[in-house]
């Protein structure tokens, strides 16, 4: 930086030319020609005392020199001495010049010599390299013959591999070299020989595959890679395993068919022999992996796999085939789709005649999906050891090639056909069993709920479970969407259509109201479009129905909840580990989330349902029990007053009235259905007793009788309710406050500023309307007020 | 597991058609942003979500690729009924595919609800050389069961972000009427309802 940044630094001009011109040593500073031109007197005598200055210097240089002129001979006189040795000094350097030249060249002789004697042993190397081929090939050469005459092919496939290994352009070299002709004739030998031992080996391997004898087809299992015949000798060996397998296979499945049906096996006995067949060949990978591991390295399990999985999938097909033939599944399924589909004659299939098929087709499909995991596992643990050291595009290759193994094999596809069958058949088996346990509906006097909802739920999970059984999240999913639409349609509609028949309204009452009740009775049955004609032991039947139904809908809303949770600890338990679980998992949550939904709409229907028995059982009956409100005078005074005290005139028996009628739900509902009952019936009061208020008239007195009947009220109903009723009620209780008072203008003690923690709900309107209810306060007075 | 304030909406849309025409690289196409290289067939049914944003609104997409082989069948049909869409695909170079179509509509008539959206979808767009099906055919084909109709290229991303949208917008605009309709029939009392689009009505 800083050199580039100061170029002009050091770089001044040199030295020299600074000095002072015009000042030679030894030259006077006055030139003659000036001294010529000086007329001036005093110029003149400046100029001479200036010379006269410089001749004094001259003077005195003069002496210094002449002083030394003695030491300066004396310095001559030791030069002159030293001359001869100067003779003798060149003489020597010239000696030395001579032995250095030669020393130079004698080491370049010695260097180009190490040179020559380095490529010679090189050469020498080389050639013993060579003879040392030559002499294992000419070993390798006898060693074959040796081993093949002794027939000791092991020997005789280390000769040959050992030849293999040998570099072939040293090979090339040495037939070229002047041994060529004994070289060409091993070489031809030991071709010969490799020919001849592949062959026969091969041909060795063969017949030991051919006649299973397990000892000889290891051993020249094992030759086979000393060959260079990795591939060969990896589908010849997967033969003879095959050819195992599918004697093993054949005989299971015979076994299979002839078994007695009463063994206690037999419902899954086709299951049981895909079982067989898949862990004989997951046994096989354990048993002779470690062969292949040893003998032909790392990264050949795929292969041996491949081949052995073409077999399995013969296998298992005759297995599946086997089984839709013994079973009749597709002729099951054919039935199923057709009662489905509505088509074709009505032939039905009894759904517990589906159970045991169910159950194995699911038992045959985990098995399947076990038996691809461990495929997976396994192969892929294989690849991982030689990935290590592959670059990325055989590591990806070997990915694509083991998924295309798992998905594309003949055994995926079948499992996935039969899965494709089991589905609408589970789905048939649930419709159909939940519409048994419908029609079988009964009520245990006593209980809450009815016989179906149990049942629908034991049902909906059994099938779900067996979906969960079969390993498929596919199947899983679909199920659950299927148990959706079985709940959320098919069993909803059913206490939908219950809930629609209506709540009879009660005779007993009715009668109790006398013929004009009767008569509006009538109406109200003509306006609900069904005329009662029912007999009171079936009234008192259809009652009971409405209530149940109430308590099944939310058994139902319930369950559906318990069973999202069960069914989601469930899966994650299931699909809990393995490639593409977590994918599964979101798939199995996004359709159980669905069931939220379906729970909600229970919810829902329960609110309707109870909205239903608060309009036609509880309002008709309350309705004039509170309007009896009218009868009794509120307009009173000390004598009436202390009556009322002795005699009460409405709340009690409003109480009674209130107590009889909820003792039916209280006893015939769950108890948060009751709850939420009566919280619809505690508004229906507060909002008819505010009318009925409205139409009234009060004296002082009345005022007060009137806040004992509303607290009496209010208190029964804290009582039967867990809701808070005050706030139902607060206008009504800020209604008896204002008919309480004294005078008019009291109001104004609560109202506004003066109002602390109460929050009024009536309005300044409604404040004024109350007012005017006693008969006592003046109009003008009500009018003044400012509010 | 999702909580309701995630989003304003939730739609289920599902994707029905032959194998082979397109619809897992639509799928991935707009939810991934890629045209997968050589990937296998689907297995059975896959599982994508996709939370988009309309008019200020998050809607979030649940979408369902299916895989279209026979085998399949049953798994792909338990889908069709809580479907709010059908994305129902074929590939304007593959004449069968198109001539599949009026038996998959039988398959959406038969298990979707009444509701729901279909969209009829020609993809591989980008293949015009090798059409077999012209724009014509499938518009009438498509106005004549009174479905969307729309041309797509999964490779090029023609129109796939535009098909998604749009049936984004139409769904918005259906559940939008629907809540309408429900509030104007019976107000239910107690706890608000979650948004419902299918709410099939329980007193009919
Ligand atoms: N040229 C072209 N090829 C496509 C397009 N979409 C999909 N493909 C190819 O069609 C084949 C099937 O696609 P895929 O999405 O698996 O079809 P699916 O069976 O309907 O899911 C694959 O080879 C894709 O590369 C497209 O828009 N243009
Ligand atoms: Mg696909």
């Amino acid at each position: 930086m800083e050199e580039a940044g100061s170029p002009a630094h050091g770089r001044g001009g040199p030295a020299g030319l600074s000095g002072t011109p015009g000042d030679p040593a030894g030259l006077s500073a006055v030139r003659t020609e000036t001294i010529e031109t000086l007329t001036e007197l005093e110029d003149l005598e400046r100029v001479y005392a200036q010379l006269c200055a410089e001749e004094a210097d001259v003077q005195r240089q003069l002496e210094t020199l002449a002083g030394q002129q003695s030491n300066i001979e004396t310095k001559m006189l030791v030069l002159q001495r030293m001359g001869p040795n100067l003779q003798l000094i060149e003489g020597d350097a010239e000696q030395l010049s001579g032995m250095i030249n030669f020393t130079c060249s004698l080491a370049e002789n010695v260097s180009s010599k190490v040179r020559q004697l380095d490529l010679t042993k090189q050469r020498l190397y080389q050639a013993i390299q060579r003879a040392d081929d030559i002499l294992d090939l000419k070993f390798c050469t006898d060693g074959v013959q040796t081993a093949m005459r002794n027939q000791d092919y092991e020997q005789a496939a280390a000769h040959i591999h050992r030849y293999l290994s040998l570099d072939q352009s040293v090979i090339e070299l040495s037939r070229q070299g002047g041994e060529s002709t004994a070289v060409d004739a091993s070489l031809a030998l030991l071709q010969e020989a490799e020919l001849n031992l592949k062959a026969l080996v091969t041909k060795r391997l063969e017949e030991a595959v051919a006649t299973s004898d397990l000892p000889q087809v290891e051993r020249f299992f094992k030759i086979l890679p000393l060959l260079g015949l990795h591939e060969q000798g990896l589908a010849q060996f997967s033969q003879y395993l095959c050819s195992q397998l599918a004697c093993k296979a054949e005989q299971n499945l015979l076994v299979a068919s002839g078994s007695d049906v009463s063994e206690r096996r037999a419902p899954v006995v086709y299951a049981d022999t895909l079982t067989l067949l898949l862990e004989g060949i997951a046994r096989i990978v354990e048993t002779h992996q470690p062969i292949v591991e040893t003998y032909y390295g790392p990264g050949h399990l795929y292969c041996l796999l491949t081949h052995l999985q073409r077999e399995c999938d013969a296998q298992a097909q005759k297995v599946v085939d086997k089984f839709i033939q013994q079973r009749d599944y597709r002729n099951k399924f054919q039935v199923v789709q057709g009662s489905i589909m509505r088509v074709g004659p009505a032939e039905k299939i009894e759904p517990r005649e589906l159970d045991p098929v169910l159950c194995e087709v699911t038992l045959m499909n985990s098995r399947a999906e076990l038996y691809l995991r461990f495929l997976r596992r396994r192969i892929a643990a294989d690849f991982e050891v030689i990935d290590a050291a592959a670059p990325e595009s055989l590591v990806s290759e070997h990915q694509q090639s083991l998924e295309r193994l798992l998905k594309d094999c003949q055994l995926s596809r079948t499992m996935q056909e039969l899965i494709g069958f089991y589905i609408p058949m589970e789905e048939y088996y649930m419709r159909e069993t939940v519409n048994k346990a419908v029609a079988m509906d009964t009520a245990e006097v006593g209980q809450l709920s009815s016989s179906m909802v149990d049942d629908v739920f034991y049902i909906v999970k059994k099938c779900i479970s067996r979906a969960l059984a079969s390993g498929s999240s596919d199947c899983v999913c679909a199920m659950i969407n299927h148990a959706i639409s079985v709940l959320e349609t098919d069993f909803r509609e059913v206490l939908v259509c219950k809930l629609r028949a209506g709540y009879p309204a009660s005779a007993l009452h009715d009668l109790q109201r006398g013929v004009s009740s009767a008569v509006s009775l009538m109406q109200s049955s003509l306006q609900h479009g069904k005329i009662q004609t029912l007999g009171i032991e079936s009234q008192e039947q259809a009652k009971s129905t409405y209530l149940v139904t109430l308590n099944n809908v939310e058994m139902c809303s319930e369950n559906i909840s318990t069973l999202k949770k069960n069914l989601e600890s469930d899966c994650a338990r299931l699909f809990s580990q393995g490639v593409g679980s977590e994918h599964a998992q979101a798939k199995i949550d996004s359709c159980l989330s669905d069931l939220v939904n379906t729970s909600s709409k229970f919810k829902d229907l329960l609110q309707e349902g109870l909205q239903d028995l608060n309009n036609t059982a509880i309002k008709p009956q309350v309705k004039p029990w509170i309007t009896n409100f009218l009868s009794v005078s509120h307009n009173i005074e000390e004598g009436e007053f202390s009556e009322y005290e002795a005699n009460d005139p409405w709340v009690q028996q409003l109480v009674v009235q209130l107590e009889q009628l909820m003792s039916e739900f209280k006893a015939s509902l769950s108890p948060l259905i009751y709850d939420t009952l009566t919280s619809l019936m505690t508004s229906l009061i507060a909002m008819e007793m505010e009318k009925t208020v409205f139409k009234c008239t009060f004296s002082r007195l009345g005022g007060l009788q009137f806040d004992k009947e509303l607290r009496s009220l209010v208190a029964y109903l804290s009582s039967v309710t867990s809701w808070t009723i005050r706030d139902k009620f607060a206008r009504l209780t800020q209604m008896a406050t204002i008919l309480n008072l004294e005078r008019v203008s009291e109001i104004l003690d609560y109202w506004g500023p003066n109002s602390g923690p109460l929050t009024w709900r009536l309005t300044p309107a409604e404040v004024r309307q109350v007012l005017a209810l006693r008969v006592d306060f003046r109009n003008e007075d009500i009018k003044r007020l400012r509010l | 597991i999702a909580t309701m304030e995630d989003y304003d909406y939730l739609f289920k849309i599902v994707l029905v058609g032959n194998a082979g025409v397109g619809k897992t690289c639509l799928v991935r196409r707009f939810t991934q942003g890629l045209f997968p290289p050589g990937q296998g067939a689907t297995i059975g049914v896959d599982f994508m979500i996709k939370t988009v944003e309309i008019k200020g609104m998050k809607v979030k997409l649940q979408i369902w690729d299916t895989a279209g082989q026979e085998r399949f069948r049953s798994i792909t049909q338990s889908y069709y009924r809580s479907a709010n869409a059908l994305i129902l695909t074929y590939d304007i170079t593959c004449e069968d595919s198109f001539r599949c179509l009026p038996e998959w509509l039988r398959e959406i008539e038969q298990y979707a609800n009444n509701q729901v959206v279909t969209i009829l979808v020609g993809n591989k767009t980008d293949l015009a050389e090798r059409r077999e099906v012209p724009v014509r055919r499938a518009e009438e084909f498509a106005e004549a069961q009174s479905m969307l109709y729309l041309e797509t290229s999964a490779k090029e991303s023609d129109n796939v972000e535009k098909l998604f949208l749009d049936l984004a917008c139409e769904l918005i605009r259906e559940a939008q009427q629907n809540t309408l309709d429900n509030t104007d029939r019976a107000p239910v009392p107690g706890e608000g309802k979650p948004i419902s689009y299918l709410s099939c009505c329980s007193v009919n």
